[in-house]
């Protein structure tokens, strides 16, 4: 079953042979002439699910989650790390295909695309994905989840302190108290 | 320009249209932005960043980008132009001391390249305070019929009482979807 998968989109790379495979899908409409580009495609899908991408993504929230404020009104500074947030992404994927795919041209690619524009081929969810990482609100809030996620164990900490039974009029000596203290540090 | 770049300038099904709106500060951009999307408007202070709306309007989506107008915020405009299907200009009708800056504002963005495509929606705004320009008066003092690389239109208006709102944001939306959706 394993070696299925494996072999999935590795035949089919070289995006220049547009003819192979060429046929109409009479259902949809749909043109499946170029399987080298649905090759990249998979890939992609591939790459996004990976943990590498995951820590890219992690990396980046940790960075500027400090920037971000839940307010309706936007700062400027949102958008360049908008930008840059885009441009990583951009810059990743582009480096992994070309890990997948040698003679990998993002430029010739970026072509095939174009001349795609309109096909019901670009409705796929892959496409709505990858839409989601330029869109400004999508992204303000990926980065405002990632602030409370941090903001909320923060809180989880200091509970943790609070019940430390040193307080208790229990003696100092009660070690167990002590170190429930360490290991809620330890743990942050 | 990268995979996600591209992807994003691709028009998709859904008629998604994208509309700047900027002006001098106090001309009432994000009033006419909230009255429009029915909240409430009793405390609005100045804008020092940028809001986003997304309206459904007629069967459309509509991206309104509102970017602060004070004078040292206004360097940041040119960081929203991108993708722009149309652009509303903002007016304070009242505040006859400003209209040459306001004027010469508006003149400066129309030779932006990145707008070159946009519709051009001038909205009279404040029209019920008394002693307001008439849309007009404010049409002959920002020289509006010498634009010629725009469509455009002025609409008086008041973001208070909400009048006339609809009818320029309607106009812009057919002039917009008469350019870039008649291919389907």
């Amino acid at each position: 079953m394993a070696d299925n998968m494996e072999g999935d989109h590795t035949d089919l790379m070289d995006f220049e042979h547009e003819n192979f495979g060429e046929e109409e899908d009479l259902a949809t409409g749909c043109s499946n002439a170029d399987s080298g580009f649905d090759a990249v495609i998979g890939h992609i899908e591939d790459i996004i699910m990976e943990d590498d991408f995951q820590r890219l993504q992690n990396n980046f929230q940790e960075k500027y989650y400090q920037e971000f404020e839940d307010t309706e009104e936007n700062k400027f500074i949102y958008t360049d790390i908008h930008r840059e947030y885009v441009e990583l992404v951009e810059k990743f994927l582009s480096e992994e295909i070309s890990k997948r795919i040698p003679d990998f041209s993002m430029e010739e690619f970026l072509r095939a695309l174009e001349t795609k524009e309109g096909d019901c081929e670009l409705d796929g969810e892959i496409f709505d994905l990858l839409r989601t990482f330029s869109d400004f609100l999508k992204f303000k809030e990926f980065m405002l989840d990632y602030r409370e996620e941090k903001e909320g164990r923060t809180i989880d900490l200091s509970d943790g302190i609070m019940v430390t039974p040193v307080h208790n009029g229990d003696l100092l000596m009660e070690g167990a108290g002590l170190s429930l203290m360490g290991h809620g540090f330890g743990k942050h | 320009m990268g995979l996600l770049t591209i992807l994003k300038k691709m028009k998709q099904k859904e008629k998604e249209v994208r509309l700047l709106m900027l002006g001098l500060d106090n001309a009432g951009k994000t009033t006419i932005l909230k009255k429009f999307n029915g909240e409430d408007i009793d405390m609005i202070s100045p804008t020092l960043g940028f809001n986003i709306k997304t309206l459904e309007h007629r069967g459309f989506k509509l991206n309104v980008w509102d970017v602060g107008g004070q004078k040292s915020l206004r360097s940041y405009w040119r960081n929203y132009f991108e993708s722009t299907d149309g652009l509303v200009w903002v007016v304070d009708s009242a505040d006859r001391m400003r209209l040459a800056d306001c004027k010469r504002e508006l003149h400066s963005l129309l030779v932006e390249e990145r707008l070159a495509g946009a519709t051009l929606l001038v909205f009279a705004n404040k029209q019920d305070l008394p002693g307001a320009l008439t849309s007009e008066e404010i049409r002959q003092s920002l020289d509006l019929d010498s634009i010629k690389t725009h469509h455009w239109l002025i609409q008086d208006c008041s973001a208070v009482t909400g009048d006339h709102l609809l009818e320029g944001i309607d106009w812009i939306i057919d002039d917009i979807a008469s350019r870039i959706f008649t291919m389907d």
